[in-house]
This record gives structure tokens, sequence and C-alpha cells, in this order.
């Protein structure tokens, strides 16, 4: 059965996605995986707006606040031994309760440590990234904070991303 | 999402999105799409749910193995566990979002402005 992109949304959401002009990326940008899954090293990516406290700052929600058409397009980062207490949640567009009580449901840290423990993956890496999803003009993501995460996951050797949008 | 997915892929790294709205990964062109039909903020599944997690994971992994060229998509047949009513208002935030607040407070003054029209 395909999956219904549109079933949990309100009909005017819906309508607003539908409708919204797309311009494609032709061609569709291709890595081949160069290596056996239990030899890569993985880093998680989500839009779920997350971060840790006392660590970096929050997304700037009150900004958002103030000027609705403005989404932080900044990022933070997530450290592999993250525990649930320390993570913090700042989306304005979702119920951030769920994501309170297991980031794993958008950032899977405890899912791949099993997984590199089981000899599944090769290794996920030590950091994760976390970016807030609301963004009416991703010109910054392209310009920048792309490129940038880009740049860190190459520092730490990574070949692989799961991402994991809100 | 899609963006990132290009701007990392470029880059030199093999990625996977999951998402609950393929529809909008494939308008926008990203190289392996897993499509879950779950609810948003929640895209590998419940809370504290591991199995349910695991098995999301485990097909992305098999997709990103297994794809052999860009644009990939696996949609996964699992059912949200919650009733359609309770899972579709259960993921939104308690207050209206900035500009869902903004809409609405739009809708409230064109038809304030209409009604003293009349």
């Amino acid at each position: 059965m395909p999956v219904d992109s549109f079933k949990y949304l309100p009909g005017a959401i819906a309508g607003y996605y539908k409708n919204l002009p797309v311009q494609k990326e032709e061609p569709v940008p291709w890595t081949p995986l160069a290596k056996p899954l239990n030899e890569c090293r993985f880093a998680l990516v989500t839009t779920a707006g997350i971060h840790v406290k006392d660590s970096e700052p929050p997304f700037d929600a009150d900004r958002e606040k103030r000027e609705p058409m403005w989404g932080d397009p900044t990022f933070r980062r997530i450290p592999r031994d993250v525990r649930q207490e320390q993570i913090g949640a700042s989306h304005l567009h979702i119920n951030n309760r769920d994501l309170l009580a297991d980031i794993n449901i958008q950032l899977p840290v405890q899912r791949f440590l099993e997984l590199e423990s089981e000899g599944v993956i090769g290794s996920l890496a030590p950091t994760s990234y976390s970016f807030m999803g609301y963004q009416m003009n991703n010109a910054e993501w392209r310009q920048q904070y792309g490129p940038e995460v880009a740049g860190l996951m190459k520092d730490e050797a990574v070949d692989c991303a799961l991402l994991t949008p809100a | 999402m899609p963006v990132l997915a290009q701007i990392f892929e470029k880059a030199g790294f093999s990625t996977v999105v999951v998402t609950n709205m393929p529809y909008w990964c494939e308008k926008m062109g990203t190289p392996r799409t897993v499509g879950t039909e779950f609810t948003f903020g929640h895209i590998l599944g419940m809370p504290n749910h591991r199995d349910m997690q695991m098995t999301v994971i485990n097909a992305a992994l098999t997709l990103l193995k297994e794809a052999q060229e860009p644009g990939a998509v696996r949609d996964l047949d699992i059912e949200w566990p919650q009733p359609f009513d309770e899972a579709k208002r259960d993921w939104q935030p308690l207050e209206p979002s900035p500009i869902i607040a903004m809409m609405l407070e739009q809708r409230r003054a064109a038809a304030r402005e209409a009604h003293g029209a009349q």
C-alpha cells in the first residue's frame, strides 16, 4: 500500500503542500554505498528541533513567534552518549511530549548503538545533528548550515546519514 | 529535509530519508526514501516501542544497501496503532504554531470585515 502523505494533516495545510510549486533537483544526487553496512559509520540527522540542554541553546522559538514566516535555520549537535533527560525540544509545529519521552522516535541514537554492538553497522559517529524543520526559505540551509554539517560529518569520517524529518 | 539529503549526497555521503511525506521527497528528488504512514514527530514509531522503531530502521538500512539508482522509494505497510481521530489530534501542538495563529487571525479579520460591509 502506498503511504498517504497527507493522512494526518489538516485539510488546509495538505492543500498548501499539494499546490506548492517545487523545482525538482535533476539529476537527483547519488553517492553509491561504498562498503558493507558493517563497515559504515553513520550520522543521524533530524529536523525535530531538539537540542541538548546546558550544552547548546534551544532553537529561537521566540523570534518565530514574533516573525511567523521565519524558522531558525541553525543546527544543534547531539552526542552519541546523550541521555534522554538532557534533551530539550522547541519545535512549535508538533507536540513535543513524545520526543521528550523517547528521542528514538526521531533521532534513534539508542537503536544505532544497539546496531553497532550487534555488528550490523560499523559505528555511530560521535555526533548527530538536529535542525528545526519549519523553514519557509531554505537558502541558509543550502548556503551555510547544510554544507557546515557536511564538513563536520567529513571530519568524523561519516559514510552514511539517516535523515528523519519531523 | 530533501534539501539536506541532496546537499549531503553531493558531499559524498550515502543518505536515506525516512518520512511520512514521501510525496514531498519524490517531488523534490531525494536519493533514497522510506515512507511510513506515521504521525508527525513520530517518524520511526511510537515512543518506547523498540521493535517498531527497529523495523523501520532496518527497512532504511536495507534500502541503503539495495538501491541501485537515485529516487528509490520504499513504502512500509505498518499501521499506526492509534485510532485515526486521536492520532490526528495527538501529534499537533497544544497551541497553534505562529504561522497558523497568524492565518487564523487573518481569516477572522477578513470575516469581520465582510460582516461589517454587509
